[in-house]
């Protein structure tokens, strides 16, 4: 029960952070692409690169949560 | 072909020859654990690149075309994480457990070290 409720916190901690960590970066994406499409190729590596780093965190916690459970 | 296609391209393509070391390692080394480990993390982590750069094309193609973006596919990269680490906690037997988990950070090796490269260029 306690492991459950161990990887259940851990997941949905590490997702929140995602969450506004991306949140963050589509956002700016965006207003960049809406102001200058031409630079769409630039702004695009940098929000996949972003994304992509972000998202490290709650892989390993959802690896780590299994484990816990 | 965009810088960002080239990229996308070339990160794959590095993704192929880390699979086939670790195919490779599997087969004709005594560490078959390991090397089965390696392998379910990296073709799960390349299905989680392969997703985020076709969702990261779609969604700027969508704001670029003024139409409402989808989204980032994030559950499914962690649903695919999650089914790795399940299938390796059953078949504890075949894959060691450290390895799987390396070889599920070989996609942001593979960027970290791609974009440093390209800085340098």
């Amino acid at each position: 029960m306690s492991g459950a409720l161990a990887a259940a916190i851990a997941v949905g901690l590490a997702a929140l952070g995602a969450g506004i960590g991306n949140g963050l970066i589509v956002s700016r994406t965006v207003e960049g692409i809406a102001r200058q499409p031409e630079l769409k190729g630039q702004l695009q590596t940098t929000m996949f690169i972003g994304v992509g780093l972000v998202e490290a965190m709650p892989i390993i916690a959802v690896v780590i949560a299994l484990m816990v459970m | 072909m965009q810088e960002y296609e080239k990229r996308a391209a070339r990160q794959r393509k590095w993704m192929f020859y880390l699979l086939a070391i670790f195919v490779l390692g599997a087969g004709f080394t005594p560490y078959v654990q390991v090397f089965l480990g390696l392998l379910l993390g990296g073709v799960v982590s390349f299905y989680n690149l392969f997703l985020l750069q076709k969702k990261t094309t779609e969604f700027t193609e969508a704001i670029a075309t003024e139409r409402r973006p989808k989204g980032l596919g994030t559950v499914s990269r962690l649903a695919a994480t999650a089914l790795a680490v399940i299938i390796a906690l059953r078949y504890e037997e075949y894959f060691n457990m450290i390895a799987l988990i390396i070889g599920l950070m070989t996609t942001y090796v593979v960027i970290m070290i791609d974009f440093l490269i390209k800085q340098k260029e």
